[in-house]
């Protein structure tokens, strides 16, 4: 299956909903195509993992329908689709292993379930990471967990990578790492990565697109270098803001803003041109943690 | 269903060992207070089935491995008949330990005069062995009932619902429903002379092969029916 661009479409999610008491997913759409790493992110409790699991098939969902790698997701934990999943490397939240699992013996089982398995490339990331073959997974630091979490995923030749919360508990030189790997595993023709995470860092360094849910809907979906690159965080004095205001320079349905103790944060969604028109005003670029506070928390027009 | 037998025995190869080395003190506790040899087979055959079914289990909800498996190459199908396959594989490797080492104490005791008589009660015959086999086939049976009942429970609420659930179930299946047939009196008619008719029967070699294949097609039947109940609630389970 292809996107409308060509590339290869490796997720694709249309209108899935989900219901349960006290939290609904809605209408969510996703996609990620081949050659893109895309960033999923929300608060907790937003819906990312909710998305995963649906995603992955591990739960049914009320409504929409999604696919990975072209396989409806219901077919996953069928017999007819199971085998689509040796091209899928997933990593939870946490290490998802059997605690009196050597990582030896987790090298040895995950040869039995992929075909495609490379036990000298699981070897190699084990040893890049640290990881003591003879070490039980219940005596692994939470980042080190991870990271045989990320060495499984990585060492069965997968076309599509599914992170939830990967690097959460890694230390930042782990981290960076860890996200060189993944620079190198999307640089590969036909591979895709999606990836949530709550270090918006980490997706500023390698995501393509942003995704963005909250209280179980989509809220944005743009490319990173939109957030980042073209747009800006005004930082404004109670009479700027009101000169912003009647400027007209920004839309009134783009306008959003914080109240701070200490001044009022603006979104710009051009900086350049904001720049120009009031140099006087400082103009920050624009961090994803930035447009998450005020797209989630700001105040409109 | 391979890679996913596969990878069940991978996750279950401490627990066998470890399962095998209590059954194997268990019986050698039961041989010595019965003085026979021929309880080994027996009690380590019941002991994998039954523990087998409990012990593979509680990996499920360890570390959220059962939806994990769920993202590897298998399917829901996969990993319900890689747990039956697996539980038969335990049950079969007590019987398989049992009956060496039965027939090792027994070999022994017929080589060598043991002290205290012990050589009269272990030695090696023809009786004890088919009375092993049959009371091995039997043990089978009772195994595969308790797995039977208890997989489909895990299956269907996950290990700590069902670690609450199974005493409730167990004594309703095992003690309430035999006390009911009991005070019924459909017990007391015909079916007690009627296993004492069977039992008679056994004794005989004909008999013996007819009871054990009885028995272990029963076995089979029964976690056959058990597998497709625990496909269904698995099926329909949410990980």
């Amino acid at each position: 299956m292809a996107s409308s661009s060509g590339a290869l479409r490796l997720v694709e999610a249309k209108g899935l909903v989900k219901r349960y008491p006290g939290f609904s997913l809605q209408d969510v759409n996703l996609t990620v195509d081949a050659g893109e790493i895309v960033g999923f992110v929300g608060a907790n409790g937003a819906g990312k993992s909710t998305t995963i699991k649906a995603l992955l098939g591990l739960i049914p969902v009320d409504g929409g329908s999604s696919s990975l790698l072209g396989v409806p997701s219901e077919k996953l934990a069928q017999p007819c689709g199971a085998s689509v999943k040796e091209q899928v490397g997933v990593v939870f939240d946490t290490v998802s292993l059997p605690e009196h699992l050597r990582v030896a013996d987790v090298g040895r089982m995950l040869s039995h379930a992929y075909d495609g398995w490379d036990g000298s490339l699981f070897g190699k990331y084990a040893d890049e990471f640290g990881l003591d073959a003879r070490k039980q997974v219940k005596d692994l630091s939470r980042g080190m967990g991870m990271k045989l979490s990320l060495a499984c995923a990585l060492s069965h030749r997968a076309q599509l990578l599914v992170l939830d919360e990967a690097t959460a508990g890694l230390d930042p030189m782990a981290r960076e790492e860890v996200l060189d790997i993944l620079r190198g595993f999307v640089a590969e023709p036909g591979r895709g990565i999606l990836m949530s995470s709550h270090i918006t860092s980490d997706l500023e360094r390698i995501a393509d697109r942003i995704v963005c849910i909250d209280g179980g809907r989509v809220l944005f979906d743009l490319p990173k270098d939109a957030i980042t690159d073209a747009m800006g965080v005004a930082r404004c004095r109670k009479s700027d803001f009101e000169r912003i205001v009647s400027s007209s320079l920004i839309p009134n349905d783009e306008f959003r803003y914080l109240m701070h103790d200490y001044g009022i944060d603006v979104l710009v969604p051009d900086r350049y041109a904001f720049s120009r028109a009031m140099p006087e005003i400082p103009c920050d670029r624009m961090t994803i943690d930035d447009y998450l506070a005020l797209v989630l928390k700001g105040g409109v027009r | 269903m391979k890679r996913a037998y596969l990878m069940e025995m991978n996750v279950l190869r401490g627990y066998a060992t470890s399962l095998l080395a209590t059954g194997f003190l268990v019986t050698v506790l039961v041989g010595v207070g019965m003085k026979t040899a021929i309880v080994a087979p027996a009690v380590l055959t019941s002991m994998c089935f039954m523990m087998g079914a409990i012990g593979s289990s509680v990996y499920d909800d360890q570390n959220g491995w059962g939806s994990y498996r769920l993202t590897l190459p298998v399917s829901k199908r996969d990993v319900v008949l890689s747990r039956y396959a697996a539980i038969a594989t335990l049950g079969l490797i007590g019987s398989a330990v049992g009956f060496a080492a039965s027939l090792a104490v027994m070999g022994l005791a017929s080589a060598v005069e043991l002290p205290g008589g012990l050589s009269e009660l272990l030695a090696f015959s023809g009786e004890r062995v088919a009375g092993m086999a049959f009371a091995t086939a039997a043990c089978v049976l009772i195994g595969s009932a308790v797995a039977s009942v208890v997989t489909p429970v895990y299956f269907k609420f996950g290990q700590t619902k069902a670690t609450q659930l199974l005493p409730t179930v167990t004594v309703g299946l095992f003690v309430v429903a035999p006390m009911l047939l009991g005070n019924s009196g459909i017990l007391g008619g015909g079916a007690f002379g009627l296993v004492a008719g069977l039992l008679t029967f056994a004794e005989t070699p004909v008999g013996l092969a007819a009871s054990m294949a009885a028995l272990l097609a029963a076995s089979l039947l029964m976690l056959a029916a058990s597998a497709a109940v625990s496909l269904g609630l698995y099926g329909r389970r949410e990980l």
